[in-house]
């Protein structure tokens, strides 16, 4: 990576209105020079503003997405679908950023030094988000309507998320370092959601395919999951994660085949539900 | 606008209700309307040299308005995201695809070169809600057909066999909610279907009412000849969807075969295409729109509409609730239901067609079979039943290929084999002309619909005029379908009363249109009785006051009554 | 003195039409109905209204003309980059084609009270679908009728004796129905009905996924779920399954507790279950009275039915981001324009905070809270008292409301001033 061209953008001020971010990919500012670059221009809110009047540029660009790496700076807490449809190349964002951060991207790499906000790669079908930081609500999720969520790609979350992770999540995985609020994997159809913290209530509601694994706290299990086993540990994308775990089946009212993973150890209050296993 | 003078010069002009067929001609216009001449020092001259000339087109049944289409719009946001329309001069913003918001709808038909859309299904206590959409479509003329097919007061006045009071009913109710014509679909079958259940056969009698299908549909052919209603009554078909249904199909056209009198047909078959299905079940479908159009060539007082496919996403919607449900099971994807109380119902189901899925290949052979088969151009009509069989902005795409064999083989040959194997039209070489496109896309369907001002050309008729940027004399459509749907895709120009709306391609006017109605009436003394029979009953049966039921006319944006024809005896 | 009949109530969104209104020299004098808040809302709608147009001054309001506050909120929207305009379920569909209008005009986002309220049922809907009927046919036919979370006695005064449980309907007498309440306390609704039962709070999706279950003759690996026994969970699933037709009615009990449209999705999929055994449906309680009718305008003319964003020129809908709420606590917005509605009384802390540090223009009848901390503010008409206009029942019927007084001199309805807004809008802008 250290053969990528490096633009920096500095953000001039917070701004009064939302910021559209969907130029912001090494697609849109590849084969462009920096000039050409601050002269494209974007939304403020209902105003076409040139890029020059939001950001100052350091650095240079590349002909091809690939070897660009745009990196983003301060409070971008308004600028919405940064990396959108994004296919190659490399962002990072030294700050907390806005919503719909790698809105349908298929390729690349985002990196987020900070906070990131609702909707992080919703539509995602390939490439890698990583947050340093905390996400919002809906991470990995799909348009409203489309039944499919995240296609594939790696989302890593170090922090904690909002609720309804992998909402309606076809395939890829996601990885969270902190907790999961309620509606984890919610009508989950496939791939793989790691929680290293505790996950809320309702974890893997209405879910036909897919894997879950959470290594802290659940409140309870939905009724519509019944329990298989006791496992001494499982695998994440090849990785071996130390158990033991529960390991329950369902959602059973949606005739699904999904897998909750959850850790024994920090779930003493699911003991009751031993007596089940077959 | 509408009092300019125009003169469009030197195209060549197809317009069947004249008999003209792709003769070099100018069309003068004035005051909205085509007149014999004007003066060219003062009109404005318009050079559509080699272009064809049409009169705009009338699509008879299009799902464009109302309480289902806009549950469609509501719970398909992901319909509408990737393709939208932003505000640009004259032009409002909006979404499309399959079920477009509603100035998109408007401009998208005015681009093709429509200039009449009619609604097909409204429930009589939701067409207030029918006709605060279609006040919102600019450009175009429109009316909405009143559905009846299971309502209470209908089934119970056939079933008792007061025909006259039955239609002293509709004719109140027609004008009171500005309908233009009959509505029917999958009679008795929706009622049945209130209760969770199915109607299997034409002659099965409907829980609770005592009434068949059958004996339904001939009442209401009986009743719109008392009402001399302009259009015959149009009729979705029992078992839509149904392995095996061209049977029931049959069965329909020829219940009403002895009530024809004179040589105007009596029965409207729409999207016959879904109706059309041999077999027992999905696995052995095939196509029997060889019978179907056998029946129509022999038996002239049936036309038809043909429902067809085109692969891709679309939106499903109906009356026919029962058949939405059906569908939901074999899909189980989203699902919606409106149940209407007295009235009808509605379904909508989302699908997408896909070329390698057996039953969709046969389904997309069948519609054109249809089309082909039939000998007739006045009696069948190109739809795809918008947007059940597709978006209606794919209509091109089906011009090409009824009037290019090539343009089929190219689809059949992605097609499975079984499929091919099992339906007619690899075998088919007939290919429609420009005269016979024109007159299944305007002339007939105009005519069939009692518009006497829409659909052709003649001195005194609207100046509702489309032109295309081919060239009938050059271009064999044969060979280079490609232009043709092209060509459709964009009118060169529109004109719509005379104003000119659409410039290559693009809106240039937003006129609001018309929306007719036939104010219908039955002899006088009937109707009293009738009324205040209806009254008596309304408040137990419906949950608004009969007060609210009227809609003034003052409702409409633009409102255009027609009076019945001649009614019969 | 005039009598007029089948007067549609502009309250609730039961929307009963069969109210009759005497009025004498310009004033309604007498109302039969059947309820107590329309009857109140007949009788006391012009008591406490504002009739002047206001405008801040030296942190007052004070009066001032039509053409200044007309001035001055045209001002305000062609001037913002991302101006809010919100409310609207408690006005005509005209004055909401009018609010499309003119957010397109602006460039703004549009959304109603959907935002608080049935949002999470909309939500729902486009994931699954909605397997519903008209009032009319759960009068007509049904023998089971569930309340879930919400409290028509209270909420749809009449909801019961005109639609449901209490009604005669051509299949099915009072006596023939039962009534199931589902709720986390025991309303009145509950006092009233056949089966109640208690569900824990923020539990209603769990107590659904046990009822699904059942219905599918699976085993449930506990003795109780939501707080409820297994044995009464049977005993309601059974009365689902063996009904004839069961209609099931939510309110912000499920809409607004944990879950929000995730419970609006078990909801639907329950029903779409139940429909393998019997007819049944689902139905939202719609407050508003015209809350359906923002929607279904919306809908039409935009693509969405509510939190639409016409700031690239085209609707764009993201729930969350462009609904009302999220808009004000990201402070995305620096302008609102609200129509019949009053974020202050009941959004949260952070919206309201910063509604109130941005321009803010009100029209409304009355002096609401955000009114009260408005910039602008300017008087209209009440519509089916003072001014005709279209409505949409709860479950899609849509009604024409009378005028049946005049509104004072002086006094427009919210289509006039929303017009004299869009003119002045435009000529603002071509000036620019």
């Amino acid at each position: 990576m250290s053969d990528m061209a490096e633009l920096k953008l500095k953000i001039k001020a917070p701004p009064p209105t939302p910021i559209e971010g969907e130029v912001l990919t090494p697609d849109n500012l590849a084969g462009r020079s920096v000039n050409e670059i601050l002269n494209l221009e974007t939304w403020r809110g209902n105003r076409r503003v040139k890029l020059s009047e939001l950001f100052t540029a350091e650095g240079e660009s590349a002909s091809n997405p690939s070897d660009l790496h745009i990196i983003l700076e301060g409070d971008l807490r308004k600028v919405r679908h940064i990396g959108a449809r994004m296919s190659a190349g490399k962002i990072t964002i030294n700050g907390p950023v806005g919503t719909f951060v790698g809105f349908e991207m298929s390729g690349g790499t985002i990196v987020v030094n900070g906070d990131a906000d609702a909707f992080l790669g919703m539509g995602m079908s390939g490439g890698v988000i990583e947050v340093n930081g905390n996400a919002g609500d809906a991470v990995g999720s799909g348009y409203w309507g489309t039944r499919c969520g995240m296609r594939g790609g790696l989302i890593v979350v170090k922090g904690n998320v909002g609720a309804e992770l992998g909402c309606w999540m076809k395939d890829g995985t996601i990885r969270v370092g902190g907790n999961a609020d309620v509606f984890a994997g919610v009508r989950m159809q496939g791939g793989t959601i790691f929680v290293a913290g505790d996950a809320g209530a309702k974890l893997g509601a209405a879910m036909t395919n897919g894997k879950i694994v959470v290594l802290g706290n659940v409140p309870n299990i939905l009724p519509s999951f019944h329990i298989d086993e006791i496992r001494p540990n499982t695998k994440v994308d090849g990785d071996k994660i130390q158990g033991p775990f529960y390991v329950f089946y369902g959602d059973i009212t949606e005739g699904g085949n999904g897998k909750l993973f959850i850790s024994v150890g920090k779930n003493p209050h699911l003991k009751y539900r031993e007596a089940y296993i077959l | 606008m509408r009092n300019m003078e125009y003169l469009l010069k030197n195209g060549y002009v197809v317009d069947p209700a004249n008999k003209i067929d792709c003769e070099r001609k100018d069309i003068a216009v004035k005051d909205g309307k085509i007149v014999e001449s004007v003066d060219e020092s003062r009109a404005k001259v318009i050079d559509v040299k080699d272009m064809l000339v049409m009169p705009g087109g009338v699509d008879l049944h299009s799902h464009i308005a109302g309480s289902k289409v806009n549950v469609g719009r509501l719970f398909r946001p992901e319909d509408h995201y990737k393709d939208y329309e932003v505000r640009s001069g004259v032009r409002r913003s909006g979404v499309g695809h399959s079920v477009p918001s509603i100035f998109t709808t408007g401009y998208r038909y005015a681009i093709l070169g429509y200039t009449t859309v009619f609604e097909p299904a409204t429930p009589p206590l939701k067409t207030l809600h029918t006709h605060d959409e279609l006040n919102d479509i600019p450009i175009l003329d429109k009316a909405c057909f009143p559905l009846f097919g299971n309502n209470w007061f209908v089934m119970e006045y056939i079933r008792d066999g007061k025909l006259e009071e039955c239609a002293a009913y509709i004719a109140w109710l027609m004008r009171s909610i500005k309908g233009y014509a009959i509505k029917v679909v999958d009679p008795g079958g929706v009622e049945t279907w209130k209760w969770g259940g199915t109607v299997q056969d034409f002659d099965q009698e409907v829980p609770r009412f005592g009434i068949t299908p059958r004996e339904i549909v001939r009442g209401l052919v009986k009743v719109n000849k008392l009402l001399g209603l302009p259009h015959p009554i149009h009729v979705h078909a029992n078992q839509l969807g149904m392995p095996g249904n061209y049977k029931t199909t049959l069965r329909t056209m020829d219940a009403v075969k002895d009530l024809a009198t004179g040589d105007r047909p009596i029965l409207h078959l729409t999207h016959v295409q879904f109706n059309a299905y041999g077999g027992v079940d999905y696995l052995s479908i095939s196509s029997h729109a060889d019978d179907i159009a056998d029946y129509v060539n022999k038996n002239p007082h049936v036309t038809m509409d043909i429902g067809q496919v085109i692969f891709g996403d679309t939106t499903t919607m109906t009356a026919d609730g029962p058949f939405e449900y059906k569908l939901f099971n074999l899909l189980r994807g989203k699902w919606a239901n409106a149940d209407v109380e007295v009235e009808t119902g509605a379904g909508v189901v989302p699908i997408t067609y896909s070329r390698s899925n057996y039953v969709h290949a046969v389904m997309w052979c069948i519609g054109l079979e249809l089309a082909l088969l039939i000998k007739d151009p006045w009696r069948v009509f190109i739809t795809t039943d918008h947007p059940n069989g597709g978006p209606f902005t794919e209509y091109p795409r089906v011009f090409s290929w009824l009037m290019s064999k090539k343009a089929r083989e190219r689809v059949l040959k992605r097609l499975p084999r079984l499929a091919r194997a099992r339906t007619n039209l690899k075998d088919i070489d007939r290919e429609y002309t420009f005269y016979e496109l024109a007159i299944s896309t305007r002339a007939a369907t105009a005519k069939i619909l009692g518009l006497s001002n829409k659909g052709h050309l003649g001195v005194g008729a609207d100046a509702d005029i489309a032109v295309f940027n081919i060239n009938p004399k050059e271009v064999n459509p044969s060979v280079d379908y490609k232009l043709v749907r092209q060509a459709f895709s964009r009118a060169y120009l529109t004109m719509k009363d005379g104003e000119i709306v659409v410039k290559d391609g693009e809106i240039v006017a937003a006129p609001v249109g018309r929306t007719y109605w036939v104010n219908t009436k039955a002899p006088k003394d009937v109707e009293d009785v009738v009324i205040s029979e209806v009254k008596k009953l309304f408040e137990e049966y419906y949950t608004v006051r009969f007060e609210n039921y009227y809609i003034p006319e003052s409702y409409l944006a633009c409102s255009a009554p027609i009076q019945p024809l001649e009614p019969a005896g | 003195m005039k009598v007029i009949n089948a007067v549609v109530c502009p309250c609730c969104g039961n929307l009963c039409d069969d109210n009759e209104v005497q009025v004498e020299d310009n004033k309604i004098v007498k109302v039969r109905t059947e309820c107590a808040i329309s009857s109140s809302k007949f009788l006391n709608y012009y008591k406490e209204r504002n009739t002047k147009p206001l405008v801040r001054v030296d942190g007052q309001l004070k009066p001032t003309t039509l053409e200044d506050a007309i001035e001055r909120v045209a001002r305000m929207l062609v001037e913002a980059e991302y101006p809010l305009l919100y409310g609207w379920s408690l006005t005509s569909c005209e004055a909401q084609k009018k609010g499309v209008e003119l957010a397109e005009e602006v460039g703004g986002v549009i959304d109603n009270t959907t935002t608080v309220c049935h949002g999470p049922s909309i939500l729902g809907v486009q994931d699954l679908g909605d397997p519903t009927c008209t009032l009319g046919e759960v009068r007509a036919r049904a023998d089971l009728i569930i309340y879930w979370g919400c409290n028509p006695s209270s909420a749809h005064v009449r909801h019961m004796k005109r639609y449901s449980s209490l009604s005669k309907g051509r299949f099915r007498l009072p006596e023939q129905r039962k009534v199931v309440v589902v709720d986390v306390r025991k309303t009145p609704t509950a006092r009233n009905a056949n089966v109640f039962v208690q569900v824990k709070p923020n539990q209603d999706y769990e107590l659904m996924t046990a009822l699904k279950m059942l219905l599918q003759n699976e085993e449930i690996e506990e003795q109780e779920v939501a707080g409820v026994p297994i044995e009464q969970i049977e005993e309601l699933a059974e009365l689902m399954r063996g009904c004839e037709f069961g209609v099931l009615f939510y309110g912000l009990g499920l809409t607004m507790s944990e879950g929000r449209e995730k419970n609006i999705d078990a909801a639907l999929t329950l029903v779409r279950e139940l429909n393998k055994w019997t007819k049944f449906a689902i139905m939202p309680m719609r407050g508003h009275y015209n809350v359906t009718g923002a929607n279904q305008v919306l809908t039409w003319q935009t693509g969405y039915p509510y939190a639409v964003d016409f700031s690239r020129g085209y609707p764009r809908f993201e729930p969350g981001d462009t609904t009302a709420v999220d808009v004000l606590s990201r402070g995305y917005n620096d302008a609102t324009l609200v129509v019949a509605s009053d974020p202050v009384a009941n959004f949260p802390k952070d919206a309201v905070k910063h509604l109130c540090s941005e321009p803010l223009a009100v029209i409304d009848p009355h002096i609401s809270l955000t009114a009260f901390m408005a910039d602008v503010v300017i008087p209209s008409a009440f519509i089916g008292i003072e001014e005709e206009g279209t409505a949409y029942r709860m479950d899609g019927v849509p009604l024409i409301l009378k005028k049946v007084v005049e509104p004072p001199e002086g006094i427009l309805s919210d289509v006039q001033i929303l017009d004299l807004i869009l003119k002045r809008v435009r000529e603002l802008k071509r000036g620019r």
